[in-house]
């Protein structure tokens, strides 16, 4: 199990690394954590002519809040590691959800090398960060060389390992609203084996209004369907509601209209299933955590 | 058979200490030698294309792009390289013929279609992707009991049917135990395949020498100082020009008995280009193609009870989907009825069992080794006649527990269990277990709709195995009816006095240089740590059967036994010759030799070993010179099998027994387990060694969560694709899914073997399975769940609990 | 054939300057290029961890990266442990006290993994070493042991760092 040959370029600016993007297009990789494009390079399920590291790129790895006009944006650059979003202080006060989501990935050792960018970049339809960020209601920071572009997470995700990058783009990094008010937020997963990617998972978002009640809520599933989806339908049943059994009432609806890709670990039924127990699950815990902040145990 | 005469365990000094282990400090520094560090010079290495195809026919192969590639120096076909190299040796009577890499038809996803021999490995898998192979797609065969059906594509056309082996033997009147049965117990349970995957793979380096005909064979094999003449007839060298190198192994848990497939693939690569060759499995070719599988049941069985609950009679009928070849024959079925009736008085068997073979890998041996599913469906059973009798499945146990006053206890097969407790051992496990606090928690949880289940298993570990096991459920068909299963030990006493051992097994993961060096002291009364331990490779003639069917330390204990005991009785002679003693008043004392009773007069171990070596006087009485014994340890206690296997003999009489007790939680909605305690009593007689030992079972109960919850071979219904090909689907247990295990030993010894001992290496595999399931299943008993399947995925456990509610 | 990567690399407190293919493995450049067979590959898919060597003090698969990536990196493996005299590090006396090993494959990773834990927290609890080491995969222990060992190796440590710093003060 070794990777076929491949040219390597180590670029020392991003200029550099999207000049090489430009010249070799799809016939580029490019090579961050690598905790799962080497992996596949071994298995020969990837043979990239050009594999570009970015490691070596200067500032891209920075990690903090922006104000602006108010609002505030917490952002991540390519380069930071998915056990220092972990731990970041930053990212536990304003992205709870990212801290909670990251915690779960793989194992300390793999998160120390792996990136948030990378993960949202490789768009594996079953991992964690892709599904919090579609409900932290994240961005995806594009550049190529000709040009800059912001990307709605929502647009970015288009299918399995599939997204709306250009073969001559890369993603520089993420962002993410902080927002004010009552709010509480919930990761939960079920996986085959502690550290393993999830059959399926939950993330979900909530607010509060000054009655208690669910204002605003974004939910979004991994393992669920074709790429890490959010769902509206169950968003919109849970506001206005205040009592757990709503949550489970709403999340009745979390499976309609998905098309989950089965596999040894769950079939496309068992995954239907668990989005719906997940997501009750989330919801619960999630505004349990909005109600009383401490709150911190799965409901 | 002979009633081995032993002091009590207190008076031994090194027997049954946990005494450091010898093996460590060469593991723990990265020196040991695995059969990867090999490095031959002018080695080339070498890579294996797999079929992707479950099933179909070779049209075409084309390899001249992968010939050109630079640094390639071997490309060979199945066809080049029978050329070179014969099929697999076959130990089934049925005309099943497997070679290493197929030739024109491929029944297996990952069967080997090519090899490569090239500079380096990445050159070599560079050339494997230059490989065309042209196939031809026949219907794969997935489901053992669809590939019954007389209508259903054969896999060999050779045979008339898919299945391959039939037999139905019945031991006891079975007939009419069911006719008097106040009621009888049916279950049907499923027992999906499942594989050894140690973390290191099977590999071989091969060095031919075209000129002297010879072949040096260095791998991570067993077999090699047992079956070295099966070897040499697939390599097509004479025996006597093979050599078979040991390497440190890197776990087998029974998949690396024999390993002929890397062996010929090595061998036929290094034959083609004269040089050395090293072939390592990728985990890949380990998880698709390696012979790690275990067995793959669909059990029926029936349990004949009377109103009192006495257990009467034992009906399995089995469907075993053995895959795409039978190199090993019926394997795992004379070791199944080795111990079929568990630790209970039941007095009549029916064992039938039909073996099919479908477009998958083949099975081979897999710690437990057949006796795992067999502990399975008896328990279930048992569980099932306590639910339905309505008496307490502790209770039921006791009352047909095999009695201590009744060993040796000859059971319905003819296999002799040698001693036990069991009673005791359930006890004191239900003690440690705080039976009543759990009982607690479990109202506790269930108020607040959660679910706790306790477990409960009480299984036998049949150990030492004799080859019979191989062939007797054959009549008169039986291609190899063998009948020894020997262990050797040479030791050798140098003229310094220093003692050194050779041993004929490999190191596997065991410790057989620790269980020797402790044998060895506690004979001439040394410390273990001076003992040197060597492998001995297959020229030395020490035929050893190595690890296997937990036999090692029972044999490898008497065959340094018996040769130390030969050294230190001539060592006796020539002291006693030497101090003008009659040698029957010499003894051996701390390494020292001296008159019995009177310590006065005496000579140290180098001194005889001095005089041994340098100093044959030639007067009358004095020995010849040297300080050398070689002892072949037979197995202790066989006898064969009768013409109509009414009685198959004892072959597996060493019989441990253990009472497993794991909680767990359970959540119903997600399907996940998980386990919050694990309580274990184990008795496999004398214990040569507690922190070998606790570290054997607990290993093997980690093997058993992971064979209760996690690990199975999946393969697309539709394609016969290999669905789990790495370990990222296929499973093992990570540090997570473990609780704390508290273990703890009662020791009934063996009559039968040196010091008493009994095996210990698959009893926590064969009992933690089934004792998880009757722990799931009393965590969901408000549910009405039943379970008989296993594992028991989170999907499954979903299911289950799905069903359970529509039945209601 | 792609150019070869040069590259500048301390292995074990050896420096090299090599050129390598830029598919190589770093596993595959300590085992083939270095000689140190210490390091084992077991799945090459970053699953077991059995390859685990710590990149500038960081437990690393070898498996998942190349060393053309290892320009200026310090590498350390199982063979940084024991001393040329044969005195086992106090992580590899814990490992032989507790019974932490058996076949010794999977034991390397487990190793490195456990010297970077401890370089981190010098006295761990359960918690700490399945979070360390709960990707390294063991088929024979059943890992009881090993979390064991990375606890006894860190009061080895501790009681050898205090009986060291006493002897400075005498």
């Amino acid at each position: 199990m070794k990777p076929a040959p491949f040219e390597y370029a180590a670029p020392r600016d991003l200029d550099e690394a999207l000049d090489v993007l430009a010249e070799h297009g799809d016939d580029a990789r490019v090579l961050a954590g690598g905790q799962s494009l080497v992996r596949m390079m071994n298995a020969r399920q990837v043979s990239p002519a050009v594999v570009v590291d970015i490691n070596r790129v200067r500032g891209l790895d920075a990690l903090g809040v922006t104000n602006d006009n108010g609002s505030s944006t917490l952002s991540l650059g390519a380069l930071v590691r998915q056990r220092t979003s972990e731990l970041s202080g930053d990212v536990a006060a304003h992205a709870p959800l990212l801290a909670e989501a990251g915690a779960q990935v793989a194992h300390a050792p793999v998160r120390a090398r792996g990136t948030v960018v990378g993960s949202v970049a490789f768009a594996d339809p079953s991992a964690e960060l892709p599904a919090a960020l579609l409900a932290l209601d994240g961005l995806v920071k594009v550049r190529s060389r000709a040009a800059e572009r912001t990307v709605a997470a929502d647009d970015f995700f288009t299918g399995p390992f599939r997204t709306s990058l250009a073969p001559d783009e890369m993603v520089v990094g993420v962002e993410v609203p902080v927002t004010a008010g009552r709010s509480g937020s919930a990761f939960v997963e079920l996986t085959r084996r502690q550290g393993d990617l999830p059959v399926c998972g939950a993330a979900a978002v909530v607010g509060l209004g000054d009655d208690g009640r669910v204002a605003q809520a974004r939910v979004a599933l991994c393992g669920a369907h074709q790429r890490p989806v959010r769902l509206p339908a169950v968003e919109s049943a849970v506001v206005g509601a205040d009592d757990p059994s709503a949550f489970t009432e709403a999340a009745a609806r979390a499976a309609d209209g998905l098309d989950p890709i089965p596999s040894c670990h769950g079939s496309a039924d068992f995954r239907r299933h668990l989005a719906r127990v997940l997501t009750a699950r989330a919801l619960r815990t999630a505004v349990a955590r909005a109600t009383s902040p401490k709150e911190t145990t799965h409901a | 058979m002979s009633i081995v005469e032993e002091p009590v365990t207190g008076t031994r000094r090194w027997v049954g200490q946990s005494v450091a282990r010898k093996e460590d400090p060469k593991l723990l520094t990265g020196r040991a030698g695995y059969i990867g560090d090999v490095v031959l010079p002018g080695m080339l290495y070498g890579a294996v294309l797999k079929s992707p195809h479950a099933h179909a026919k070779i049209v075409s192969i084309d390899t001249s792009e992968a010939e050109a590639l630079p640094g390639v120096v071997v490309v060979l076909t199945g066809a080049a390289a029978a050329e070179l190299v014969d099929p697999m040796p076959a130990f089934c009577a049925e005309p099943v013929e497997q070679r290493a890499i197929a030739v024109d038809r491929v029944r297996y996803p990952g069967e080997a279609v090519a090899a490569v021999a090239a500079t380096d490995r990445y050159t070599a898998e560079d050339a494997c992707a230059k490989i065309r192979v042209e196939y031809e797609l026949l219907p794969a065969l997935v489901d053992p009991v669809a590939a019954m059906e007389p209508s259903a594509t054969r896999v060999h056309e050779t045979l008339d049917s898919n299945v391959v082996f039939h037999r139905s033997l019945d031991w006891g009147d079975v007939d009419g135990d069911l006719a008097r049965a106040h009621t009888v117990v049916r279950a049907k349970a499923r027992w999906h395949r499942m594989g050894a995957h140690p973390i290191e793979t099977a590999g071989a380096v091969a060095s031919w020498d075209p000129y002297g005909q010879s072949m040096t064979m260095y791998s991570n094999s067993n077999f090699i100082n047992f079956l070295p003449w099966a070897f040499a007839g697939i390599l097509r060298v004479s025996t006597n020009r093979l050599r078979m190198i040991p390497c440190t192994v890197g776990g087998s848990f029974g998949s690396k008995h024999l390993i002929t497939k890397v062996v010929s693939i090595t061998g036929a690569l290094s034959k083609a280009c004269g040089r050395p060759v090293q072939y390592l499995e990728d985990r890949t070719d380990n998880v698709a193609a390696n012979d790690n599988v275990g067995c793959d049941r669909i059990y029926d069985a029936e349990l004949a009870l009377a109103e009192d609950g006495e257990m009467l009679g034992l009906v399995l009928r089995i469907i075993d989907d053995y895959g795409a070849y039978f190199q090993f024959a019926h394997g795992q079925h004379g070791n199944a009825v080795a111990q079929p009736v568990g630790p209970y008085r039941i007095g009549s068997l029916r064992y039938d069992v039909s073996c099919v073979l479908t477009n998958k890998v083949q099975q081979g041996f897999f710690r437990g080794a057949g006796a795992d599913p067999g502990n399975f469906i008896l328990e279930r059973l048992v569980d099932k006649a306590a639910l339905e009798m309505g008496i307490d499945r502790v209770e039921l146990r006791r009352r047909n527990f095999i009695q201590p006053d009744q060993f040796p206890y000859k059971i319905p097969t003819g296999n002799i269990y040698d001693s036990g407790d069991y009673e005791a051992v359930l006890d004191r496990a239900l003690e440690i277990a705080g039976l009543d606090r759990w009982r607690e928690e479990q109202e506790r949880l269930r108020a607040e709709g959660r679910y706790l289940g306790i477990g409960l298993a009480s299984c036998q570990e049949r150990s030492g195995y004799n080859a019979s096991e191989w062939w007797f459920l054959y009549g008169d068909e039986a291609p190899l009816p063998a009948t020894s299963t020997p262990e050797s030990c040479k030791i050798d006493v140098d003229a310094m006095g220093g003692v050194r051992a050779t041993i004929g097994c490999p190191l596997w993961g065991n410790s057989p240089e620790t269980v020797v060096g402790q044998v060895v002291a506690e004979e001439f009364g040394i410390d273990p740590s001076s003992v040197s331990v060597a492998y001995a490779d297959s020229t030395s003639g020490a035929i050893s059967a190595g690890p296997g069917g937990s036999r090692v330390t029972i044999m490898l204990s008497g065959a340094t036994r018996g040769a130390a005991r030969t050294v230190k009785d001539k060592m006796i002679r020539v002291a006693a010759h030497a101090m003008e003693m009659d040698p029957e008043d010499v003894e051996c004392v701390d390494g020292v030799f001296r008159a019995k009773g009177a310590p006065g007069t005496s000579m140290t171990m180098a001194e005889v070993g001095m005089r041994a070596h340098l100093f044959n006087d030639g007067t009358e009485g004095a020995e010849s010179s040297g300080l050398v014994a070689v002892h072949t340890y037979d197995h202790p206690y066989f006898t064969p099998p009768t013409a109509d296997r009414s009685d198959l003999g004892a072959f597996y009489p060493m019989v441990s027994h253990a009472c497993h007790i794991p909680i767990v939680e359970v959540d119903p909605e997600t399907g996940h387990v998980e386990l919050r305690a694990y309580y274990v009593v184990n008795d496999c007689g004398t214990v040569m060694n507690p922190a070998l030992v606790e570290g054997q079972v607990i290993g093997g109960i980690v093997q058993g969560i992971g064979a209760a919850l996690m690990e199975e071979y999946r393969y697309g219904d539709a394609d016969g694709k290999l669905e789990t090909p790495t370990l990222r689907e296929y499973l093992l247990p990570s540090m997570h899914e473990v609780p704390e295990i508290v273990l703890e030993h009662l020791e009934t010894p063996s009559p039968f073997t040196e010091y008493g001992v009994k095996g210990a290496g698959e009893g926590g595999r064969l009992v933690a399975p089934t004792a998880i399931a009757s722990a799931v299943d009393d965590a969901l008993r408000p549910l009405g769940v039943w379970v008989d399947e296993l594992p028991m995925t989170p999907e499954r456990v979903v299911g289950m609990v799905a069903d359970a509610q529509e039945r209601r | 054939m792609p150019d070869k990567v040069r590259i500048r690399i301390t292995v074990n407190g050896t420096r090299h300057d090599l050129l390598t293919e830029p598919r190589t493995l770093l596993a595959d450049l300590l085992r083939n290029d270095l000689a140190l067979a210490g390091t084992h590959l077991g799945c090459e898919q970053g699953v077991c961890g059995a390859c685990t060597v710590l990149v500038d003090d960081v437990a690393t698969r070898s498996c998942l990266v190349f060393a053309a990536q290892l320009d200026g990196a310090s590498v350390r493996t199982v063979e940084s442990l024991a001393g040329a005299d044969g005195t086992l590090h106090p992580i590899q006396q814990a490992f032989t006290q507790e019974h932490g090993l058996q076949c010794g494959f999977c034991t390397p990773g487990m190793l490195m993994g456990a010297c970077e834990l401890l370089e981190r927290v010098p006295e761990p609890d359960r918690e700490d070493v399945e979070e360390a080491l709960g990707g390294n995969l063991c088929r024979c222990t059943g890992y009881q042991n090993i979390v064991r060992s990375v606890c006894t190796a860190g009061r080895l440590m501790s009681e050898q760092q205090q009986s060291e710093q006493s002897g400075v003060r005498a």
